[in-house]
């Protein structure tokens, strides 16, 4: 059984845009699949409706076989979502305060709260960061603040919107290691990014986004050949192997 | 605006950032109160002790913190000035402006030293104190009412202390923005306003969205994990000196 299903999923806007239109996707648990797509192809409409932050207008998100719409505390505390723009996740005014919002939310006991804190930022290694300011870290901490605000909820899945978006090649390279790190302990991972050269090495099924439609799902190695059909670059030259498609070393 | 430190909370380990957010609430509140009702030259003076008392012991930097009072220099200035010219009373004898009389430049200087003490109490108390502390102690104190959702006045509150420097952060840039698109040169005022006005209504709005998805992401509930709260024998005697001040000021 996939862990996590779209049925016929659909969003239309109020003023009638089709944002998404019949998408029906199985992710199966400890997948890491890369959703590409060029801008306004529905990619993170689609991510939205995963942990409910959107209702479809046609179409239901299954999780372990249950629509979410039943618990949807638990559908948002399993679906872990960074957005794109960290800046706008981060509702502490210290590191330690916003990777508390979530388990706070929780109602958990305090004792258990600054565990967790404690436990989520040596995961992304922002131990010492405690008392900083999110908002004077630099661009790779601060994606990684969010992984941790996300990590604090214990998800099963985490969905990243476009993390690379505005970094520099350290901070792409420190993402992309905590990324690859968490898909190796067990996470479902869902990549939302049209820069394959960056991650697409580490996913086992690349998925493509056109006009609000789910035009490709497959392996990378078969998928990636149609990428330029629908806005997303090609990224491989000439004898060049999916396995390179990465900035790790 | 991310220069500014007036407002902001300063992370330092000192009894006053230790001091347990209840009793600083309170200590804010009788410091206030004191300096509303504060006369006499005394009052000021003790008042003024216990702001620049309260300065060291926080290690905030007085000098910055100076530096940026100039910001509120010209609503002090507003209300010194008023007082001084609609109080009625004697001339101040071989002063070139009849208009200003002796105690109406008391009075005005009474009203622009309360404001003054207050502002510097409050710089206190916000350069020790976290928002997520003061969020807290605002939903504490208001658990008891009831009919009043305390958990959501509070988390308003904490929001929109969250977002002032954000939106300032966003009109310097926009303004940035359009001072290198020549924006000087545009003599109408309203039309410059204009340029400025809607785009950050705009901007902010959409950040609020931003930011409600990302707390109902992160599952936000009004039923959440309760603050807890501990105070020592230092906090309950800063709050008797506060209480002192304020006894001796009304008394």
């Amino acid at each position: 059984m996939p862990i996590l299903e779209t049925e016929d999923l659909t969003h239309i806007f109020p003023e009638g845009t089709v944002a998404i239109q019949d998408i029906s996707l199985k992710i199966n648990e400890g997948e890491f699949v890369v959703i590409a797509g060029a801008n306004g192809s529905g990619k993170t409409v689609f991510a939205r409706h995963l942990n409910g932050l959107l209702k479809p207008t046609k179409g239901r998100v299954l999780l372990d076989g249950e629509p979410i719409t039943k618990n949807i505390v638990e559908a948002r505390r399993k679906v872990g979502l960074v957005f794109q723009d960290p800046d706008s996740q981060f509702v502490g005014q210290t590191v330690a305060e916003d990777v508390a919002f979530g388990p706070e939310n929780l109602n958990l006991p305090v004792k258990e709260v600054e565990t967790i804190v404690k436990e989520s930022l040596e995961a992304v290694g922002l131990s010492g960061f405690s008392s900083r300011s999110p908002h004077a870290l630099s661009g790779g901490e601060k994606r990684k603040l969010a992984i941790a605000g996300i990590l604090a909820m214990k998800p099963k899945i985490i969905i990243f919107d476009e993390p690379f978006t505005g970094l520099d090649y350290p901070g792409v390279v420190q993402v992309l290691k905590q990324i690859v790190q968490l898909h190796k302990k067990g996470h479902t991972i869902l990549l939302i990014t049209h820069e394959l050269e960056k991650v697409l090495a580490h996913a086992n099924r690349l998925v493509i986004m056109h006009k609000g439609k789910l035009v490709e799902d497959g392996k990378p190695e078969d998928v990636i050949y149609r990428s330029e059909n629908y806005g997303v670059r090609m990224p491989l030259n000439d004898g060049q192997k999916v396995a390179a498609l990465t900035w790790l070393k | 605006m991310a220069e500014i430190t007036f407002f902001h909370y300063i992370h330092k380990d000192t009894i006053l950032h230790r001091m347990d957010g209840r009793l600083k609430l309170l200590c804010l509140l009788l410091l206030s109160l004191s300096a509303s009702f504060a006369s006499q030259l005394e009052h000021y003076l003790v008042l003024l002790f216990v702001v620049i008392f309260a300065l060291l012991i926080a290690k905030l930097p007085i000098k910055a913190l100076l530096k940026d009072i100039k910001f509120f220099g010209i609503i002090i200035l507003i209300v010194f000035v008023v007082n001084a010219f609609n109080i009625p009373g004697d001339p101040i004898p071989n002063f070139p402006i009849t208009s200003i009389s002796i105690q109406g430049l008391i009075t005005g200087l009474r009203f622009a030293g309360r404001l003054t003490i207050i502002i510097m109490v409050c710089a206190v108390i916000t350069g020790t104190t976290p928002l997520i502390t003061i969020r807290n102690v605002i939903e504490w104190y208001l658990r008891p009412i009831p009919f009043v959702s305390e958990v959501r006045i509070a988390t308003m509150i904490k929001l929109t202390f969250m977002l002032i420097p954000v939106i300032f952060d966003n009109l310097a840039e926009m303004m940035n923005a359009q001072k290198a698109r020549c924006v000087e040169l545009r003599k109408n005022p309203i039309k410059r306003i204009n340029f400025i006005v809607f785009p950050l209504l705009q901007q902010t709005l959409r950040k609020a969205d931003e930011i409600a998805y990302a707390m109902e992401s992160r599952c936000y509930s009004e039923v959440r994990t309760k603050a807890v709260f501990e105070s020592n024998k230092i906090d309950w005697l800063l709050l008797a000196v506060c209480t002192s001040v304020f006894l001796f000021v009304i008394l």
